[in-house]
C-alpha cells in the first residue's frame, strides 16, 4: 500500500479535474473525446503498463488487491484524462498561482490607500500613496508614487511604483521597447490642475477630463459636461501593491508547481486592481484566448467556475476551443463598446503573467458601491506577478478613435510585402527538393495562385537553425531561385531554441559571448527542445539583437537568398521540459531581469531580432516578412502571427474568426490561423469551408501536422479542387482591396478584418456578433461552420443595401435572414455605398498580376452615392514612406464617377507609377439604363451592357458594366454615365 | 494496316490545316488552336457568333480584344482577359501546347516558341528545337521500351491463358476429387466411429466383466488370481502379433498414403522416415526461435542508442522501439517527478511528433508478429482480412485447428524464404508448389486405390462383430488419418487456387505472371517488398511493417492498390499505392511517403505496354517530326 501510495496521490491530484469542470466544459471535452479516440487507447494501454510495473515487484495478496483497485482507478482516470488531450494539470489554474489566489480573494474596500501631496511635475500630475495612520500597523510599507499623464487625442497614462526615494531594494521591470518613441512628442504637459474638495481634475481631451479622488482612492475619465464616466480604476477598492523587501527570517518565497520549483528571490511582488468601463455594454481584446469576441464574465453571479482570462505566452499542446486559458501571445489592452458611450480601452503595458476577471453584473451585491453614471458598466479585475501599473485609458469615443489611440502607443502594423498578402502553403514537412518541386508545380498544373511555400523544422540540418540537411535540402539556393523564376517566395523556420551543439556555429558564439538567458544559478539556460538540449537567446539585450540579426545575412545564412523569408515558432519559448512547457520564472536576463518579470514580452523581442535582421540583410530597402507564434503589444511593427497549433474540427474554424477579430483589435490585423487545422484530419467539406472563411482573412497560410494525410488543394477530387482554388482565386482578385486596407491599417491602426460593431457602432445587434466579419468597410464576410449546412442565418447592418457578390441580389439590411448556401460559396456581401478594387485576372502570383488591369465595383447607397479607395505602390520596399505611391479615392454621385488623388503631390523625386488601367465598372443598384459612358479629360466613349459580377464559368448573373473605360489609375478622371 | 491508314488521313488532315492556318492566321486569330479555326471563322461570316458555352454572343471587334466577354474565355484565347481560358502555342520544332490564359504576357516564357509573351515586356527566346530534340529522343526511347514491353506482354498474355486454363483444369479435377474423397472419408469416419462405438461397448462391458469378476473374487479364494493373470497377458501378447501382421498386409497403400501425406504436410507431419525435407523443417524451426528472441534484443540496442543521441531519435520517424517503461512514461507526466529533466522534454515534445509513441506502437507491433510464431494467432487470420475468409473455399471454414498450424507454418516458410534479397522472387502460396509436387508424382490411380481400400473394409468387416478386430480398428483409424490429412490438403490446394483463380487479372490477364511474385526495392535503411496480389512491406533489420494488403487494381489497371496496413499511432492504417508504368522488366521504382503512412510506388512491367498507347506515341512522333520547320536535320 505505501509503495502505492505516490501514485494515489497522483491519482488525487487529478481528482480535481472530475469536479471543478464547468458543465459547458465538460461537453466540450466529451466532444473532444469522440473526435480523436485513439488518443484514448493509447493513454489506456500507457495507463495500464505503468500500474503494472509498479506491481511487479509486489507479492502478497493483499496488495494485489489493493493493485487491482488501482488498477481500475488508474483506467478510469486514463480515461479521463483521455478525453482531453489538452493536458490541463500541467497548466497553473489560480488557485495554484498564489498572487492569483490572493487577489481573487479580497472583498471590495479593501484597498485603503490615500492620495496625499498632489502636484503638477514636469507637465505630470503626480502624487503620494500612502497608508492613512488608522490603518498603519507593523505591515506597513512605504509609499507609492502615481503620475498622470495625459497625450493628444484623448490618451490619458498613469504610472504607479515604489518611490525610489526609499532605496527599494530591486528596481521593478518597466518594459523598454514598446512604447514608440514618438508618443512622448505626443504628450500634453500639464500646467494645473483643479482642486474640487478631494478630487483633483485635469484636462484630457475636448470635453473629457481625468480625476484623482483622494480618499477613497480612485482615478477616472469623465465627460466634462455631463459627468458621466468612461473608464475608472480603483472604484472597488481592490488594488493592491506589494512592494519588494528584504527577506526576513522564516519568510518562504519559493513555490512549487508539480515537479518544478521557483526560488522567487525577490518574493512576493504583485499588483491587482479592478477597472471599470462605463456605458459599455460588452468587453473585447485581451488576446490570446480560443473564445468568443465578446468576453463572457469568468466570475460573479450565473457563472459557476472559471478561471481568469489568462495572459501567459504558452506552447499549449491541441488547445480547446472554448477556454479563458491563455495561449501563444500576450496584450493586456481591453476595449469595451456600449450603445450610451460607444467605444473605450485600458491597456496595461506590463510583461509579466496576468490574469484578468470580467465580472459579471451583480459580482458586488455583498459589498454594492454605487458609482455615479452607473448606468450599463463592466468591472474587471487585473492581477500580474510583477513589474509596476503603466496603464493607459483611450476614451474613444468611436471604435475606430480607439484603434487609432492603442496604435499611437504601440504602434501600427508595418506594410505588409504585396506577396505576403496572397496565399501561403506550408506542411510540416515538405520534405526535399523534389516534393518542393512537386508541390510548386501543382499549383501551376492546376492554375491555383500561391505566392509563399513553407519549410517547417526538418529541413535543418538536425534542428540547427540556419543550416539545412544537406541530403534532403542539397541546393537550396538552386531551388529558391527556381521558385523565384516564377515570381514565388520561400520561408524558412528558424526558432529561438540553440542546440547546444559544439560544432554548431551559432551556439558555440551565443556560449563565447554569453548570449544566453541564463537559469537561476547563473549558468547557461539548458532546456529541452526539438534538438534535444538546447539554450535560449537573450533577445533583450540590443546587442544580442543586433547579433542575431546579422546571422541572417546572404553571407551568414547559406543557402538564403532575397527571395527566402522567416518563420518565428516556439518563442513562448516552449521549452519541453520546463514549467508549464516554458522556461522557469527565475531564469535571468540581460541586466538581472528575472524571466517572471518579461515573459510574455520574450516572443516579441525574438520577433523584432529576425525582423530586424531580415530588414538589414538587404540593407533596409526590402519589408521583412517574419510570422511569429508568441506575440505581445507592438508585435504588428514587426510582423505576421497566427494563432497557432489548432484541430482540423469545425470548432476551431469558428473560433479561428474571433480570435483574428480580437488580434486585429488590440493592433495586430495581419494574423490567420492554420487553413484546415494543424492537427488531425479535417473532412473535404470543412477544408473547403475553411478555405472559404480563411480567403477573406487577412493572412492566409494552409499548413499541417506530419501526422496528417496530404491535404494540398487538388487532392479530394475535381469538384473540391475546384471549390478550393475558387476560394483561392476570389481572394487574388481582391488583393487591392486587401492591399489597400493594409495601407490604411499602416496608417491608422484600423484593422483589415473588422468587427461589425465598429463599422455599425449604433447597430446593437451587432455588438457580439463573431461569425461574421467586415473586411474593410466594404464587405461582410459570413463563415459556414457546420457540416452539411443548406442555409445559414445572417444579420444584415441596417440603414444599408447588401449586395451578393455572386448574384448581385439586393438586400435590406436590419435583419437577420436565412439564406441557402450550397457547397459553392460562403455568403459575401459589398455594402451599398462603397467601390471596391478588384483584380479579376489571377495569376501564378502576385507578381505578375502587376500590370493587370483594375475592376472597379459600385454599389450605390439610396442617393445614388458610393466611394472607396485604392492604394498602390511597388510592393516590397519603403519609397512609399518618401511618397512614391498612388492613392486615389473613386467619388460615384449623380452618374457620374472621380477619380481624386489623395497622396501628396510629391516634390522631392521618388514617385510611383503605374500603367494599370481600369478596364470594368460594374454598378450595383444603379436604377438608371445608361447606354454608354462619357470619359473626360480623353473625351472618349465606353459601352455599357450587362455583364457577369465575377468571371467565372458557372455565373449566370449581371449587372451594368462599363466596358473598357481603360483609364490610367493613376491618372485624375471622370465619367459621366450617359 | 488499316489503323495506320486511318493515322495517315489523320495526319494528312492535319498538316492540311495547319498549311491552311499559316495562310488564314490573322493577328486576331492569336492562342487558337488549328482544329478550332473553324469556329472562329464564324466570325468573318456572319458577325458575331456565341461563346462556346452560349452565355453571350462576340463580335469580330471583341475577339481577342483584352475584355473577357464570355465567362468560358472563347472570345479571348490570345490575352489574358478571361481567367477559364486556353492559349494554344504552336511550338514548330517540338509539340504544340495548351496553357492557361493567366500564363499570358505574365513575364514568364511558357511556350517553346515565346509566342505567349508578346507585349514586349520580356523578350523570350524560341527554344523549341533544343526543347523538341531532347522530347523527341526521349519520345523515341519510350516508343523503344513500348515495342519491347509490348512483344513481351504478348507473349504474357498468351501464356497467361494457358497457366490459367491449367489452374482451371486443376481445379475442377480436383473438385470432382474431393468429392469422392470426402466421401470416402465420411465412410471411414463412420466406421471408425462405429469401431470407437464398439470398442468403447466392449471396455464396458470388459469393465462390467471385470467388476462381476471382482465381486466374483470377493467371493471366490484367492489362489484362482494366478490364472487370471496369465489369461490376460496372452491377450495382450496376442493382439499385437495382429497389428504387426496388418501392418505388413497392408503395407504398399499405407506407405504410399504416408508418403503423399508427408509430402504435403511439410513440416507438420513428422514422417518416420528421416529425410532431408524434415531436417530442414528443424533447422527452420530453430531459426524461428532464435528470430522471436531477436526483435525484443535489437529493441534494446536501439533505445542505448537513442538516449545517447537524442537528437536523431526526433529526426528519424523509424526508429523501432524504446524500453516499455520509457514508453509507459511517455504521457504519464503525471508521473514527472520521476522524471529527470531530459525525460520529461522528450516526453513534452513527442506529443508534437507522436515519434515515442510510435515506436511504442511499433515495438507492440513486432512482439505481435513474434507471437505468430509462438502459437496459433487468431489476431493473424483477422489480419488477412475479411473478404479473404469469403474467398475462401468453404472447406477452409471447416479446417481443424491443425490445418491451421500449417498454414502457418506455410508462411512462416514464406517470410524466411523472403529474407533472401533478389529483386523479384516468388512467394509460395499456401502450399502450392507442394500440391503440384503430390500431383506429379502421384499416380493418378490413387484415388481408385483408396477406393478399394475402403470398400474392402467395409465388405470385409461386420460392423457388429464384437470383440472389435484391433488389427481391423487401427488400420481404419489410419487409412481415416490419412485421407482425412489428404483431403485437408486437397482442400487447402483448391482453395488457394480458388482464390488465385478469383483474383482480377486485367482484361486479358496480362498480370497474371505477377502471381506469387515479389519485387523489392532498398531506399536508405529500408527494403521495400511488393508481393501483387499478397501484400507490401517495409523491412528493416529484422523487423518488418506490413504496409498493406493486396486490395485491388484502380484506374484502369494503371495503379495497385494496397490497404489495411500496421496501422500509424494517432493515423491511419498504411497504405501503398503502385502506379504501373510500361517497361520492359517488372521493377519497382521511386518508393515515397507524400503523407504519414501513406505509401507511394512506381511499378514498371510490359503488363501496361499496350498497344493503343503505343500507338499514340509513334502518331506524337510522326506528328511533331512533321512539325519541325525546314532546314533543321535531326542528325
Amino acid at each position: 500500500m505505501e509503495v502505492i501510495a505516490p501514485d494515489v496521490d497522483l491519482f488525487f491530484l487529478n481528482f480535481p479535474f472530475l469536479f471543478d469542470q464547468p458543465k459547458s466544459q465538460v461537453r466540450l471535452i466529451n466532444h473532444k473525446y469522440t473526435i480523436i479516440p485513439s488518443s484514448k487507447s493509447v493513454y489506456s494501454s500507457v495507463a495500464f503498463q505503468s500500474s503494472y510495473d509498479h506491481s511487479t515487484d509486489r507479492s502478497t495478496m493483499k496488495s494485489i488487491v489493493v493493485f487491482h483497485h488501482f488498477l481500475f482507478l488508474l483506467l478510469f482516470l486514463s480515461h479521463l484524462n483521455s478525453i482531453s488531450s489538452w493536458k490541463k494539470e500541467e497548466f497553473r489554474n489560480c488557485n495554484q498561482t498564489p498572487f492569483c489566489e490572493r487577489a481573487r480573494s479580497r472583498k471590495p474596500q479593501h484597498c485603503k490607500l490615500i492620495a496625499t501631496d498632489v502636484t503638477i511635475h514636469d507637465g505630470d500630475l503626480t502624487a503620494k500613496l500612502i497608508t492613512p495612520d488608522k490603518f498603519q500597523d507593523e505591515n506597513s510599507t512605504n509609499p507609492l508614487i502615481l503620475s498622470l499623464s495625459v497625450y493628444q487625442n484623448g490618451i490619458l497614462r498613469m504610472k504607479i511604483d515604489e518611490d525610489p526615494s526609499h532605496n527599494p531594494p530591486k528596481k521593478r521591470f518597466q518594459v523598454p521597447d514598446v512604447i514608440l518613441p514618438e508618443f512622448e512628442s505626443n504628450k500634453l504637459w500639464l500646467q494645473r490642475y483643479t482642486n474640487d474638495g478631494d478630487s483633483f481634475i485635469v484636462y484630457l481631451f475636448d470635453g473629457y477630463e481625468a480625476v484623482v479622488t483622494s480618499d477613497p482612492l480612485e482615478v477616472f475619465v469623465r465627460e466634462q459636461s455631463s459627468g458621466k464616466r468612461v473608464l475608472s480604476f480603483n472604484s472597488h477598492g481592490l488594488f493592491d501593491f506589494e512592494q519588494l523587501r528584504v527577506k526576513k527570517e522564516g519568510d518562504e518565497w519559493e513555490e512549487r508547481f508539480r515537479s518544478h520549483t521557483d526560488s522567487r528571490p525577490f518574493g512576493p511582488q504583485s499588483i491587482s486592481f479592478d477597472v471599470s468601463f462605463h456605458g459599455a455594454d460588452f468587453v473585447y481584446g485581451i488576446p490570446e484566448h480560443a473564445t468568443s469576441l465578446a468576453l463572457k464574465p469568468t466570475n460573479g453571479p450565473g457563472v459557476e467556475h472559471s478561471e481568469p482570462y489568462r495572459l501567459f505566452n504558452l506552447d499549449v499542446f491541441e488547445y480547446l476551443h472554448e477556454s479563458p486559458f491563455g495561449l501563444y501571445g500576450s496584450i493586456p489592452f481591453m476595449l469595451s463598446h456600449g450603445k450610451s458611450h460607444g467605444t473605450s480601452g485600458f491597456f496595461w503595458l506590463n510583461a509579466a503573467e496576468m490574469q484578468i476577471d470580467v465580472l459579471g453584473s451583480g459580482w458586488d451585491a455583498e459589498n454594492s458601491i454605487l458609482l455615479p453614471s452607473d448606468e450599463k458598466r463592466i468591472d474587471t479585475l487585473w492581477m500580474s506577478e510583477a513589474g509596476i501599473v503603466d496603464a493607459f485609458f483611450f476614451i474613444g469615443p468611436k471604435p475606430k478613435d480607439v484603434m487609432k489611440q492603442y496604435a499611437s502607443v504601440t504602434g501600427t502594423s508595418a506594410m505588409p510585402q504585396l506577396f505576403s498578402t496572397g496565399y501561403h502553403q506550408c506542411r510540416w514537412n515538405y520534405r526535399d527538393e523534389e516534393d518542393v518541386k512537386n508541390v510548386d508545380s501543382k499549383f501551376d498544373e492546376y492554375d491555383i495562385p500561391y505566392d509563399v511555400l513553407w519549410l517547417d523544422i526538418e529541413h535543418t540540418d538536425g534542428k540547427r537553425y540556419f543550416t539545412w540537411d544537406k541530403v534532403l535540402f542539397p541546393n537550396p539556393e538552386g531551388m529558391q531561385k527556381d521558385l523565384a523564376s516564377r515570381g514565388r517566395r520561400m520561408v524558412t523556420i528558424v526558432d529561438p531554441h540553440i542546440k547546444r551543439d559544439d560544432n554548431y556555429h551559432i551556439h558555440k558564439e551565443a556560449s563565447k559571448n554569453g548570449y544566453y538567458v541564463k537559469d537561476a544559478s547563473g549558468k547557461d539556460f539548458d532546456g529541452w527542445c526539438w534538438p534535444g538540449s538546447s539554450s535560449y537567446i537573450d533577445m533583450v539585450n540590443p546587442e544580442i539583437r543586433s547579433w542575431w540579426g546579422d546571422k541572417f545575412a546572404y553571407t551568414e545564412y547559406v543557402g538564403s537568398t532575397p527571395s527566402l523569408y522567416i518563420w518565428n515558432d516556439m518563442n513562448e519559448p516552449s521549452v519541453f521540459n520546463g514549467p508549464e512547457v516554458t522556461m522557469p520564472r527565475d531564469a535571468l536576463h540581460y541586466g538581472n531581469i528575472e524571466h517572471r518579470e518579461l515573459h510574455n514580452a520574450y516572443g516579441y523581442y525574438f520577433h523584432m531580432a529576425t525582423s530586424e535582421g531580415i530588414l538589414k540583410r538587404e540593407g533596409g530597402t526590402d519589408r521583412p516578412f517574419v510570422l511569429s507564434r508568441a506575440f505581445f503589444p507592438g508585435t504588428q511593427r514587426y510582423g505576421t502571427v497566427w494563432t497557432g497549433d489548432n484541430i482540423a474540427e469545425w470548432e476551431h474554424l469558428r473560433v479561428s474568426v474571433p480570435m483574428i477579430l480580437t488580434l486585429g483589435l488590440t493592433g495586430i490585423t495581419f494574423s490567420g490561423a492554420d487553413v484546415g487545422g494543424f492537427f488531425g484530419n479535417p473532412d473535404t467539406e470543412l477544408l473547403v469551408r475553411w478555405y472559404q472563411v480563411a480567403a477573406y482573412l487577412p493572412f492566409f497560410r494552409g499548413h499541417a501536422h506530419h501526422d496528417t494525410k496530404r491535404r494540398e488543394p487538388w487532392l479530394f477530387g475535381e469538384r473540391n479542387t475546384e471549390l478550393m482554388s475558387d476560394a483561392i482565386r476570389v481572394r487574388y482578385t481582391f488583393l487591392p482591396y486587401f492591399y489597400t486596407l493594409f495601407r490604411e491599417a499602416n496608417v491608422t491602426g484600423v484593422p483589415v478584418a473588422r468587427p461589425l460593431w465598429m463599422e455599425f457602432p449604433h447597430d446593437e445587434a451587432t455588438f457580439n456578433n463573431d461569425e461574421a466579419f467586415m473586411v474593410g468597410n466594404g464587405l461582410l464576410v459570413q463563415g459556414v461552420y457546420t457540416k452539411r449546412a443548406k442555409d445559414v442565418t445572417v444579420y444584415l447592418p441596417k440603414d444599408h443595401t447588401w449586395y451578393d457578390l455572386k448574384s448581385g441580389t439586393a438586400y435590406k439590411g436590419g435583419k437577420t435572414q436565412k439564406m441557402e448556401v450550397t457547397d459553392a460559396d460562403i455568403p459575401v456581401f459589398q455594402r451599398s455605398g462603397t467601390i471596391i478594387p478588384r483584380k479579376d485576372r489571377f495569376r501564378r502570383s502576385t507578381v505578375q498580376m502587376e500590370n493587370d488591369p483594375y475592376t472597379l465595383v459600385i454599389a450605390v447607397d439610396s442617393s445614388g452615392a458610393a466611394e472607396g479607395e485604392l492604394y498602390i505602390d511597388d510592393g516590397k520596399s519603403y519609397e512609399f514612406r518618401q511618397g512614391a505611391y498612388i492613392h486615389r479615392r473613386f467619388i460615384f454621385s449623380n452618374g457620374k464617377l472621380t477619380s481624386v488623388n489623395l497622396a501628396p503631390s510629391s516634390s522631392h523625386g521618388t514617385k510611383f507609377l503605374s500603367d494599370c488601367t481600369i478596364e470594368r465598372i460594374i454598378l450595383l443598384g444603379y436604377s438608371a439604363k445608361p447606354k454608354s459612358a462619357r470619359i473626360k479629360p480623353s473625351n472618349h466613349a465606353a459601352d455599357i451592357e450587362l455583364g457577369p459580377l465575377q468571371i467565372r464559368s458557372g455565373i449566370r448573373s449581371s449587372a451594368l458594366t462599363i466596358r473598357k473605360p481603360n483609364v490610367g489609375v493613376s491618372d485624375d478622371w471622370t465619367i459621366q454615365l450617359l | 494496316m488499316k489503323i495506320q491508314t486511318q493515322s495517315f488521313l489523320l495526319l494528312l488532315f492535319c498538316s492540311v490545316l495547319v498549311l491552311r492556318s499559316a495562310v488564314v492566321r490573322s493577328e486576331n486569330l492569336r492562342g487558337v488552336a488549328p482544329i478550332d479555326e473553324e469556329y472562329y471563322n464564324g466570325l468573318s461570316s456572319s458577325g458575331t457568333i456565341k461563346c462556346r458555352d452560349g452565355s453571350k454572343s462576340f463580335t469580330k471587334a471583341q475577339l481577342n480584344d483584352d475584355f473577357c466577354d464570355c465567362s468560358d474565355g472563347s472570345d479571348e484565347p490570345g490575352t489574358s482577359a478571361c481567367p477559364s481560358g486556353k492559349f494554344y502555342c504552336r511550338n514548330a520544332g517540338h509539340s504544340p501546347l495548351s496553357i492557361y490564359s493567366s500564363r499570358v504576357n505574365d513575364g514568364i516564357c511558357d511556350c517553346c516558341d515565346g509566342s505567349d509573351e508578346y507585349d514586349g515586356k520580356i523578350n523570350c527566346k524560341n527554344t523549341c528545337w533544343e526543347a523538341g530534340k531532347v522530347a523527341r529522343d526521349i519520345l523515341r526511347k519510350k516508343i523503344a521500351t513500348f515495342r519491347e514491353g509490348f512483344t513481351i506482354r504478348k507473349h504474357e498474355v498468351e501464356q497467361a491463358k494457358l497457366s490459367a486454363a491449367k489452374d482451371e483444369e486443376e481445379l475442377s479435377r480436383l473438385k470432382n476429387e474431393e468429392n469422392i474423397l470426402k466421401g470416402l472419408v465420411q465412410q471411414l469416419k463412420e466406421r471408425k466411429e462405429q469401431i470407437e462405438k464398439a470398442e468403447e461397448k466392449e471396455r464396458a462391458q470388459k469393465e462390467q466383466e471385470e467388476k462381476q469378476k471382482k465381486e466374483a473374487e470377493e467371493a471366490k479364494l484367492k489362489e484362482q488370481k494366478g490364472e487370471e493373470k496369465v489369461n490376460v497377458e496372452e491377450e495382450a501378447v496376442g493382439s499385437k502379433s495382429d497389428d504387426e501382421a496388418g501392418a505388413h498386409d497392408h503395407s504398399p497403400l499405407g506407405q504410399d498414403l504416408n508418403k503423399a501425406a508427408a509430402d504435403v504436410e511439410v513440416g507438420v507431419a513428422h514422417n518416420d522416415e528421416d529425410d532431408d525435407r524434415d531436417a530442414s523443417l528443424d533447422n527452420i524451426e530453430e531459426e524461428h526461435a532464435e528470430e522471436n528472441e531477436e526483435p525484443s534484443k535489437v529493441t534494446h540496442e536501439h533505445d542505448h542508442e537513442e538516449s545517447s543521441n537524442a537528437a536523431h531519435e526526433y529526426d528519424h520517424s523509424h526508429v523501432p522501439g524504446i524500453k516499455k517503461e520509457d514508453a509507459s512514461k511517455k504521457d504519464a507526466s503525471e508521473d514527472a517527478e520521476s522524471l529527470s529533466r531530459e525525460e520529461l522534454g522528450r516526453v513534452i515534445g513527442s506529443r508534437w511528433t507522436g515519434k515515442k509513441t510510435e515506436e511504442q506502437d511499433e515495438d507492440a507491433g513486432s512482439a505481435r508478429h513474434n507471437d505468430n510464431y509462438d502459437d496459433d494467432n487468431d489476431d493473424d487470420d483477422d489480419d488477412v482480412s475479411d473478404n479473404a475468409h469469403d474467398e475462401e473455399y468453404n472447406g477452409y471454414d471447416t479446417e481443424t485447428e491443425e490445418d491451421h498450424h500449417k498454414y502457418e507454418d506455410d508462411d512462416h516458410m514464406d517470410d524466411i524464404a523472403d529474407d533472401d534479397s533478389s529483386d523479384s522472387h516468388k512467394y509460395e502460396s499456401d502450399g502450392e508448389s507442394d500440391m503440384s509436387d503430390m500431383e506429379s508424382t502421384s499416380n493418378p490411380s490413387w484415388l481408385e486405390k483408396i477406393q478399394q481400400t475402403v470398400r474392402k473394409f467395409l465388405e470385409a468387416v461386420n460392423p457388429f462383430q464384437t470383440p472389435v478386430d484391433t488389427f481391423e480398428s487401427e488400420h481404419v483409424r489410419k487409412e481415416y488419418d490419412d485421407a482425412s490429412g489428404k483431403l485437408s490438403k486437397m482442400q487447402s490446394r483448391i482453395s488457394s487456387l480458388t482464390k488465385k483463380l478469383g483474383h482480377d487479372f486485367g482484361p486479358e490477364k496480362e498480370f497474371y505472371s505477377l502471381y506469387g511474385q515479389c519485387f523489392e526495392i532498398k531506399e536508405k535503411q529500408y527494403v521495400y517488398k511488393v508481393c501483387p496480389f499478397k501484400e507490401a512491406t517495409q523491412e528493416e533489420g529484422h523487423s518488418t511493417t506490413r504496409l498493406g494488403q493486396w486490395d485491388k487494381f484502380d484506374e484502369s489497371h494503371r495503379v495497385m492498390l494496397f490497404s489495411n496496413g500496421d496501422k500509424c499511432w494517432n493515423g491511419p492504417q498504411r497504405s501503398l499505392t503502385v502506379r504501373l508504368r510500361c517497361g520492359s522488366k517488372v521493377e519497382v521504382a521511386d518508393i515515397d511517403e507524400p503523407s504519414r503512412c501513406e505509401y507511394s510506388a512506381l511499378l514498371t512491367t510490359p503488363a501496361v505496354c499496350q498497344e493503343g498507347r503505343l500507338k499514340e506515341l509513334e502518331d506524337k512522333l510522326e506528328e511533331v517530326n512533321k512539325e519541325q520547320p525546314q532546314g533543321h536535320d535531326e542528325l
